[in-house]
């Protein structure tokens, strides 16, 4: 009989424990798992959270605010330009300018926004790439100035969402300058910034896109001129649409700057030099104020108030006649007979002739074993020192300058001024060069040979000067040895003491009184003379190349011979005593030195006709500032 | 008295009777009448009725005698008026197809003669915006029809197309407020931006206080803004005024928009003409002749600076005439020299007071 085996309550409730004790153990384990999920979650999102809010708070913070906030330059205007009346030589006036919202900038974009508004695209660029380095996203970059009505078209037409975002218009101010190049050397012109200027002294504390004077006044006063840029915050939205201004700060412009130019005279000068190429200046010896400077050809520096184009630039910077070289200071050419009054008081204060010294002058000379021509091919017969001056007797220098030793004429020369900067407050001027035994073997390592001393007595050879160094030269020489320096900003305190120098009075004023007669005894200016007006002067003729080349040149391209033409020079001063003006101008390729004596003319018959309309109240007292007064001629 | 009547009731009755009787006939003998009371009595008693019978009658024989020839009429006039429908159907279609004709007609002849290479589209929808005006085009990017296209009827500019689809486009009319153009004005050649505004007129921007603009002027484009060809017409000046800032305030009415918008011309190829001399008359069929060059469309200054100057500029001017009025060439040798003192534009009069004459336009300061 098979055993039934009956379960018993027992059992039965020991498999229910067993059961039950197997799923409790299961839920366990589950439990314990989501546990230790929820607890690796729950780190992760501590973690991130205390990355976010603690470890990069600040760098998210600001990436945040770049999405919303914007900045956008308010620029200060510059200080104005005046004359020594307070007129205005250079303004400003309002224009809109674009920029550029770089976090919105697209660069499939930029090809387009180039082509509507004529920038250069690589320029541009490359000036984003430049900005990208030194400026966050969120700063705006201004990309044109001065938007004519058709750009401003097509910003306005295109700006939308729909198709250039990234276009803003901003309100400015501007300079603005005298048309058709007036004055444009005096004042310079403005321009962005460039990476080699920020790697300079003098314009490292300035950050990429900043506006700053790049040359004459413009440049040399910038810190007085250039304000302070403000700056306004906006919030935008996505779409770069401005919703709320946060905060603006104001731009403080800069402060006005009056020159010693007179306006009058500029003009005139600037007349006087039209079509030519060359320059003038005009100079109050009596405190080494500068009157009127002008250099020709010029440029149009409203061309660069904005952003110059570069089809501009290359225009300016291709001609070969140099417009950016302000020949008043920068141009060192030979000054012909206008040195030869230098070399008189050399050969006068050297002894190397006295007051009685004649020469016979037959057309010319031999010296050396060379023989050396006057211009005048048939003598000027027997010549004294006030002769030798009022006809430019070249024979009677080149007997002065064999007289005395190329030594004592640089000493002189150095004495007026000559082969140094004058210090005008001008950037870019040059030195010139006065040869000297010493000046050759430094330079050449070779002696100086006394037939080159021939050369110099003429003002030819290895002498160069600029024009302001003559003015400034001569204007000493008038006022007796007395030589200030030359400056433009009308301000006491950029006036320096004089310098004085003792020079013997008697040679001085028999150097005078010849050129006295240039102008007025039938002497090589005696077309310019101006009635009523003590007007001296001397004229200059200067070669620019050597006989022998101009020979060659002629035979293989007869076409440029213009362009080695003799270079006309003239420097005058009024009165004879005390002068009030030395002015002095040069004519490239005049050919002739009387052809250069009218522009002086012109611009001393301006300032003497300007005297005599204004009152007395105005006029510049002419303050005695000669050592001593000259002794009278002596013959 | 009650029961004394219904005790008497038949006596007091007849004697009711008798007495009316008599009343009757003495009202007959009083009044002489033809007809006989008993007549009258019977007519009067009948007639209401017989009226009632009669109307009945009638209305019953004319409402079924009438409503038949009623039924014809109604008939006819529903067709007459069928007719009527019909034809002012046709002549609405008719007209609407003169229209077309002379639009058609007239965006042929813009096409004909229009330098630009251009396609013609239909509107086909609106856009949905309260201020928005845009509208939809039946010709897309197959058609050669691509974004930012000037789209142009021969009356003036419509818009520019802002998205091109496969199949359609969607275009920004002149009067949306995000909309901008820049325009040129026909007499004085002065440039400015013309901005819709979301309704039927435009304003022209950027144009300074100083410059000369007339009510009635016309604008045509400049061609600036690289989207529209310069020397289409954009409209006429309703209103000119000067601004507060700098700038006038130019209202201008939009001719492109004026004669409704069915049919337009996509610009697919814009070639710039010159700026019509001679006042535009509201036309649809012929375009004027085209006009010779204009020299002074450059406008080469910023637009605040055209015609400022400095005091050097003056100073300038003023020798430069000054020595033109006394024969002297500035720098010239064998000259006289001038009398700076002079008044420029004098010759050789002296001025009363020896003061340096006035510059005729005050410098900018």
């Amino acid at each position: 009989m098979p055993v039934k085996l009956i379960r018993t309550d027992h059992d039965q409730e020991e498999r229910v424990k067993l059961i039950l004790r197997d799923d409790t153990k299961f839920a366990s384990v589950k439990i314990a798992f989501f546990q230790y999920l929820s607890v690796a979650v729950f780190l992760f999102l501590v973690s991130g959270f205390w990355q976010l809010q603690v470890q990069n708070q600040e760098y998210y913070i600001d990436r945040a605010a770049r999405n919303r906030i914007r900045s956008q330059p308010i620029l200060a205007p510059r200080g104005k330009i005046l004359d020594r009346d307070s007129r205005v030589i250079v303004d400003n006036h309002s224009s809109f300018s674009l920029i550029l919202a770089r976090e919105n900038l697209k660069t499939e974009h930029l090809k387009s926004i180039c082509e509507g508004l004529d920038i250069d695209c690589d320029d541009l660029r490359e000036r984003l790439r430049r900005f990208d380095r030194t400026r966050a996203k969120y700063e705006s970059i201004v990309i044109k100035d001065e938007l004519t009505p058709g750009e401003l078209a097509f910003v306005e037409a295109h700006r939308g969402q729909d198709t250039f975002p990234e276009m803003e218009l901003i309100h400015a101010q501007r300079r603005l300058y005298p048309r058709n190049g007036f004055a444009s050397h005096v004042i310079g012109y403005t321009g962005e910034v460039s990476d080699p200027e920020l790697n300079t002294t003098e314009f490292a504390r300035f950050r990429q896109g900043d506006i700053i004077g790049k040359a004459g006044i413009e440049r040399q006063y910038n810190d007085i001129l250039m304000g302070v840029d403000g700056q306004r915050r906006v919030i935008v939205d996505n779409r770069g649409r401005v919703h709320k201004v946060i905060d603006k700060k104001e731009a403080s412009s800069g402060r006005n700057l009056n020159l010693t130019i007179d306006l009058d005279l500029q003009a005139v000068a600037e007349l006087a030099m039209e079509n030519r190429r060359g320059a003038v200046i005009a100079l109050d010896p009596r405190s080494g104020e500068i009157l009127a400077m002008v250099s020709r050809p010029s440029y149009d520096p409203n061309k660069f108030a904005g952003r110059i184009r570069s089809k501009d630039w290359n225009e300016i910077r291709d001609n070969p006649d140099n417009p950016l070289l302000n020949r008043a200071i920068q141009a060192q050419l030979a000054p012909g007979s206008t040195f030869k009054p230098f070399i008189a008081m050399a050969a006068l204060d050297s002894g190397a002739i006295d007051d009685s010294f004649t020469v016979h002058c037959g057309g010319g000379a031999s010296f050396y074993g060379r023989y050396f021509k006057c211009h005048a091919a048939k003598g000027h017969g027997s010549v004294d020192l006030h002769k030798g001056i009022v006809h430019s007797c070249d024979v009677f220098f080149y007997n002065l300058g064999n007289r005395t030793s190329i030594d004592k004429i640089a000493q002189w020369a150095e004495t007026a001024g000559f082969g140094q900067r004058t210090g005008i407050d001008l950037p870019g001027e040059v030195e010139g060069i006065v040869p000297s035994t010493r000046w050759k073997i430094r330079n050449y390592r070779q002696k100086w040979y006394a037939g080159e001393t021939i050369s110099v007595a003429i003002g030819q050879g290895a002498l160069t000067v600029t024009p302001l160094q003559l003015a400034h030269a001569t204007g000493g020489l008038a006022m007796g040895g007395v030589w200030y320096r030359p400056h433009l900003v009308r301000d006491p305190s950029h006036q320096t003491p004089p310098r004085r120098v003792k020079i013997d009075l008697a040679h001085a004023a028999s150097v005078i009184d010849g050129l006295y007669g240039v102008v007025n005894e039938g002497g090589t200016a005696a077309r310019s003379r101006l009635p009523g007006i003590e007007f001296c002067g001397k004229t200059g003729s200067a070669q620019r190349v050597s006989n022998e080349f101009m020979k060659a040149h002629r035979q293989k391209n007869p076409l440029t011979e213009e362009d080695f033409k003799d270079n006309a020079w003239f420097v005058g001063f009024a009165p004879r005593q005390d002068p009030e003006i030395v002015v002095v101008a040069l004519y490239e390729s005049g050919e002739h030195g009387p052809e250069a004596a009218p522009i002086v003319r012109d611009v001393i018959k301006s300032y003497f006709d300007k005297k005599s309309r204004t009152t007395p109240a105005t006029v510049v007292a002419a303050v005695p500032l000669r050592q001593q007064p000259f002794p009278p001629p002596q013959r | 008295m009650e029961i004394f009547l219904n005790r008497y009731r038949n006596l007091t009755v007849l004697l009711v009777v008798l007495v009316a009787q008599l009343l009757l006939l003495a009202f007959q003998v009083k009044s002489n009448g033809d007809v006989r009371l008993i007549r009258v009595w019977a007519v009067t008693g009948v007639m209401p009725l017989a009226r009632v019978v009669e109307a009945v009658r009638a209305n019953t024989t004319g409402f079924f005698s009438e409503y038949l020839v009623l039924l014809d009429v109604k008939e006819e006039n529903k067709r007459l008026k069928s007719s009527l429908g019909s034809l002012k159907m046709e002549n609405q279609f008719l007209k609407t197809e003169l229209a077309t004709a002379d639009r058609a007609r007239a965006l042929a002849a813009f096409q004909s003669r229009s330098p630009s290479r251009t396609i013609a589209a239909r509107i086909i929808g609106t856009g949905t915006g309260a201020n928005s005006k845009v509208v939809f085009l039946d010709r897309g990017s197959n058609a050669g029809v691509g974004k930012g296209m000037a789209v142009v009827t021969p009356d003036g500019i419509v818009g520019k197309v802002i998205s091109s689809y496969p199949s359609a486009s969607q275009v920004i009319l002149i009067t949306d407020p995000t909309f901008a153009a820049g325009v040129i004005s026909q007499k004085s050649r002065v440039h400015g931006t013309l901005k819709g505004q979301g309704h039927s007129i435009c304003l022209i921007e950027y144009i300074q206080n100083e410059e000369q603009v007339a009510v009635g002027e016309w604008f045509y484009t400049s061609g600036d803004d690289r989207v529209f060809p310069k020397g289409l017409p954009v409209g006429q000046v309703k209103i000119a005024r000067s601004g507060k800032m700098f700038f006038k305030e130019v209202f201008l009415v939009p001719s492109g928009l004026q004669q409704g918008l069915e049919e337009v011309l996509v610009v697919l190829e814009g070639v710039h003409q010159t700026i019509p001399d001679s006042p535009e008359t509201p036309q649809t069929l012929h375009l004027l002749p085209a006009p010779p060059p204009d020299p002074n469309a450059a406008g080469q200054h910023g637009v605040l600076s055209g015609n400022l100057s400095t005091d050097a500029d003056q100073m300038l001017e003023k020798y430069k005439r000054t020595g033109a009025a006394q024969g002297h060439v500035f720098g010239q040798a064998g000259n006289k020299p001038p009398n700076f003192n002079l008044p420029p534009d004098s010759g050789s009069v002296q001025p009363p007071d020896g003061k340096a004459a006035v510059p005729a336009n005050p410098p900018l300061r």
